[in-house]
């Protein structure tokens, strides 16, 4: 169908791209004017020189790139093992560790390397057990550090490799292995020649997002001391407004994280661009029975990689209910007075989270669901750029995103007069923002499940168009589009990045709230504020997963 | 959209005003009152939950009151940013320096208060270098008096054989290696006062060498000033540098195992009060300040582990009351006049070197920090 005419689709095709001018391209048009001028607004290179004669910006640019490699190697160890084992092979408690799997991803920021702290800290429950119990001496240091942040970003992201693994590999026909097999393949042969092509496109965005994300975390290293990184010196630069030069450099630390994000995509854009790469159906995998001794050997596996990954949810809830929990392995008074604190005292932390994140949602949809279908179902021009622009979205720290919507929107709008930083609907924007790529994504790869085919077959036996989108594209995509909205949800709702940087008084949501406490030093009623909100993402979750099974992944490749 | 729906029950409540008779008193305040500050809310929520429970009473009208929190530098940035159109009314905490410099861009107001209430606090405090308490233009005032520490834990400093310490050279006992916790100067104003208190003492040269092998014993430099007692009352680590008297005090009120001792050359600041310039609510941000300096505001912020800024009171309480424990925990100080004040600290040499200090702190310690370590 092609948009010529001057019909409401291309007057909603306009609004779309008015949305992304706006929202997406204008904030880090900004970023980069600042970073490229000084207090007197000339242009310059002096900003970036500055940088990169820095020895201790240079080292961080260094140790932030190493640490993203890195997370990306153990979480590919952890996330490709886990996800072969739940898709290939059938062993007691699979359901149910595919679902628990899934779980650390929902760990909010800060609460998770709140919750390591409390277990594995210099005082935390394993060193106090190894002082009391075993006469050691020092603790060991788990936790401060860069191996501290490693740690934290692994157990928190290995999931999300899982999950675009898992989606890749649901996606290979088991036809095209059992045709391998039938020609004399061996396995190893099978693996490498055909799942291992297969699979990239999903492994190679999973990587990029962990990486990306590892690089841009700033809240993780900031609570283990470790200052020398990228988005740390960002959001600390920032964060000091005193000094005009240093606050420049945050900013041109922020540009750099944008470059850098545009640098990964269009290194593996042809592996993460929405493609009609994959076939167009899940398939149903016939899963192999384990034998006796290896069964045992991938619940054991798993069994560890759980304790290890919910010992932060264990000290957050441990935290939330103990009061002046001190070099004892377990609180030795109990208290219910911060959950009371924080929800029935405070209950605006819960009740602005469900409402930004619910207009978020809403906009996610407004604007996302006619996205998909113009990249899925036309050839309206630019819709490269805009697919490139939703590949780009996902891969911009919402630091840099923040920092861009302070900068570019503190003028006064004309007619009401007040800076859009002055009010609260840029919360729910900057939100819909951020997580538009999920509900493009849900909805067009339900959308590339309805072939063609079957619409046009509705037409030509005499079906309008209107008919036919009712009744046939929507029942056969509402499940896409539900576990897009869903999972934008999920991920606005503990959004933390981006929102920091521009919330006032009375709009906090709950992982600012989470924040405040713990910056007004209440790190009990940080916890429960923590408790909270994970359960409310693991119901989310939950509800997702019994909707979509493994398709989750899809939404991040 | 919220701030429309947020004008009509304004409006009714005009209407419903204008019908019944008028209260006697003339001062009226607004019905809303927003602080940005980076006093922490444990002290910022009693103060201002008071003052509503007091305008309920003096003009039976209910305030809401919100406190923005961001740290001194945050909170400053962010006026300065504001230019003149405030979303808060008041700046409550930090530098006096920082108040002069709002007051040169003409982002805050003049105080007005009654005379009777500025007179009762002194000018300053503190030799050689005194203190100033008060604007002597009328910008900004102080409103407590409060001491950046030490802290330590107990226990911890008990299992590595350490006496509790006294002053700030306690804190390079080589067996407190690893274990000290402190906020670098870049990132914290308690933290670069202090580094100030360190070198005005004795000399830059002596200075730097002693600050950096503090950082040698250094094991934690953390992102905040108000982190530093929160990892020391957990028993991460067991002795902090440069901690504002009351942060340590929420701690031990929480029901940790934290103690806080005020060297002798230790900064006291009067956390500064101003209004901002262009407020939505000047009247209640001028009830607000009047009220913290009255003995029923004053009374609140000493059961918080602060002092009065004025000599007409002194922390004192029913035994076993909260300000009780904030005496003992203070080391036994009712007031700050009733001593002579030791104050070593020059803010207009500190201010004038603010970036340098920080420069070099960045260039000498932070970026060696590995090297300091192996070093001492």
């Amino acid at each position: 169908m092609k948009l010529s005419r001057p019909s409401p689709a291309a007057v909603g095709f306009g609004l779309i791209w008015a949305f992304l001018i706006v929202f997406v391209v204008f904030p880090l048009v900004r970023i980069f004017y600042d970073a490229f001028t000084n207090e007197a607004g000339q242009l310059t290179l002096v900003n970036f020189q500055e940088f990169f004669t820095d020895s201790f910006y240079l080292r961080s640019f260094w140790k932030s790139m190493v640490l993203g490699v890195a997370a990306v190697f153990t979480t590919s160890v952890i996330g490709i093992a886990v996800a072969f084992l739940l898709i290939r092979y059938d062993f007691p408690g699979r359901g149910l560790f595919s679902y628990l799997t899934m779980l650390p991803l929902i760990l909010p920021p800060l609460v998770g390397v709140l919750g390591f702290v409390f277990i594995l800290g210099r005082a935390g429950t394993v060193n106090v057990l190894l002082m009391d119990w075993f006469g050691m001496e020092k603790p060991i240091n788990f936790m401060y550090g860069t191996h501290g942040v490693l740690l934290v970003e692994t157990v928190h992201l290995f999931p999300m490799m899982t999950l675009s693994v898992l989606d890749a590999l649901s996606k290979v026909d088991p036809t095209l292995e059992e045709a391998a097999q039938g020609m004399g393949a061996k396995s190893w042969r099978r693996f490498w020649d055909i799942t291992l092509p297969l699979t990239t496109p999903g492994y190679i965005s999973g990587a990029l997002l962990v990486f990306i994300w590892t690089f841009a975390d700033f809240i993780t290293p900031l609570v283990l001391g470790v200052q020398d990184l990228l988005a740390p010196q960002a959001y600390l630069n920032i964060m000091q407004f005193v000094d005009r030069r240093i606050f420049r450099m945050g900013i041109v630390i922020s540009a750099l994280l944008v470059v850098l994000a545009i640098l990964f995509v269009l290194a593996a854009r042809q592996y993460v661009a929405l493609k009609d790469y994959s076939s167009l159906s899940y398939t149903r995998v016939q899963r192999r029975q384990l034998g006796p001794v290896m069964r045992w050997l991938a619940v054991g596996f798993l069994s560890v990689l759980l304790f290890i990954s919910f010992a932060p949810q264990v000290g957050v809830l441990l935290a939330a209910v103990g009061r002046g929990w001190s070099l004892t392995p377990f609180p030795v008074v109990y208290t219910l007075e911060f959950f009371r604190q924080v929800s029935i005292e405070t209950p605006r932390f819960i009740i602005n989270s469900f409402l930004f994140s619910g207009i978020a949602v809403f906009l996610c949809l407004a604007v996302g669901v006619p996205m998909a279908w113009i990249l899925g179902r036309t050839q309206a021009p630019g819709r490269n750029t805009m697919d490139a622009l939703t590949t780009l979205i996902l891969a911009i720290p919402g630091t840099a995103i923040g920092i861009a919507y302070i900068r570019a929107f503190n003028f006064p709008l004309p007619l009401i007069d007040l800076p859009l930083t002055s009010m609260w609907v840029i919360l729910p924007l900057v939100l819909a923002v951020r997580r538009l790529p999920y509900t493009v994504r849900g909805s067009h790869s339900s959308l590339l499940l309805v072939h063609r085919s079957m619409e046009e077959a509705a037409e030509n036996v005499g079906a309008t168009k209107m008919r036919t989108f009712w009744d046939i594209t929507v029942p056969l995509v509402w499940r896409g589009i539900l576990v897009g909205a869903l999972f934008s949800f999920l991920t606005s709702i503990q959004e933390a990045s981006a929102t920091i940087f521009l919330t006032l008084g009375g709009w906090e949501m709950m992982p600012f709230g989470i924040f405040t406490f713990y910056i007004a030093g209440s790190q009990s009623q940080a916890a429960a504020l923590g408790v909270i909100l994970i359960a409310m993402c693991a119901l989310s979750l939950y509800v997702v997963n019994r909707i979509a099974g493994t398709r989750v992944g899809g939404l991040f490749g | 959209m919220l701030r429309s729906l947020k004008v009509l029950p304004c409006v009714v409540a005009g209407l419903l005003a204008a019908a019944s008779p008028v209260p006697a008193q003339a001062q009226q305040v607004e019905s809303e009152l927003v602080l940005i500050t980076p006093v922490a809310k444990t002290l910022t929520d009693p103060a201002l939950a008071e003052f509503a429970k007091y305008a309920k009473e003096k003009w039976n009208i209910t305030v809401k009151t919100s406190a923005l929190a961001a740290g001194t530098p945050v909170a400053y940035g962010r006026i300065v940013e504001w230019k003149g159109r405030p979303e808060a009314d008041i700046f409550w905490g930090g530098e006096s320096a920082l108040f002069d410099k709002l007051a040169e861009q003409n982002l805050v107001a003049k105080l007005d208060l009654p005379k009777a209430v500025v007179e009762s606090i002194p000018d300053s405090i503190g030799r050689p270098k005194p203190i100033p308490l008060k604007d002597p233009k009328g910008f900004w005032i102080g409103t407590v008096l409060e001491p950046y520490g030490l802290v330590y834990h107990p226990k911890l400093l008990q299992r590595l054989g350490v006496p509790p310490p006294k002053d700030w050279d306690d804190l390079l006992n080589p067996k407190l290696k690893g274990n000290v916790a402190q906020c670098a100067p870049t990132r914290s104003s308690s933290s670069h006062a202090t580094y100030e208190v360190i070198l005005q003492r004795e000399g830059d040269a002596k200075g730097w060498e002693w600050l950096r092998r503090l950082g040698g014993n250094t094991g934690i430099f953390t992102a905040r000033s108000r982190d530093v007692p929160s990892v020391v009352a957990k028993g991460e680590f067991a002795a902090g540098f440069a901690v504002p008297s009351y942060m340590a005090f929420e701690d031990r009120l929480a029901g940790f195992d934290i103690k806080f001792v005020a060297p002798a050359t230790a900064w006291i600041t009067p956390e500064p009060i101003a209004i901002l310039a262009g407020s939505k609510h000047p009247k209640a941000a001028r009830a607000f300040i009047e009220f913290m300096l009255s003995e029923r505001g004053q009374r609140v912020a000493m059961e918080r582990g602060v002092f009065p800024i004025t000599p007409k009171y002194r922390v004192q309480g029913a035994a076993g009351s909260t300000a009780e424990m904030a005496v003992e925990f203070t080391g036994g100080l009712r007031s700050y006049f009733d001593r002579e004040v030791t104050n070593i600290y020059d803010d207009d040499v500190a201010q004038k070197r603010y970036e340098a200090v920080n420069a070099q702190f960045r260039k000498d310690i932070e970026s060696v920090w590995d090297e300091l370590k192996k070093k001492y």
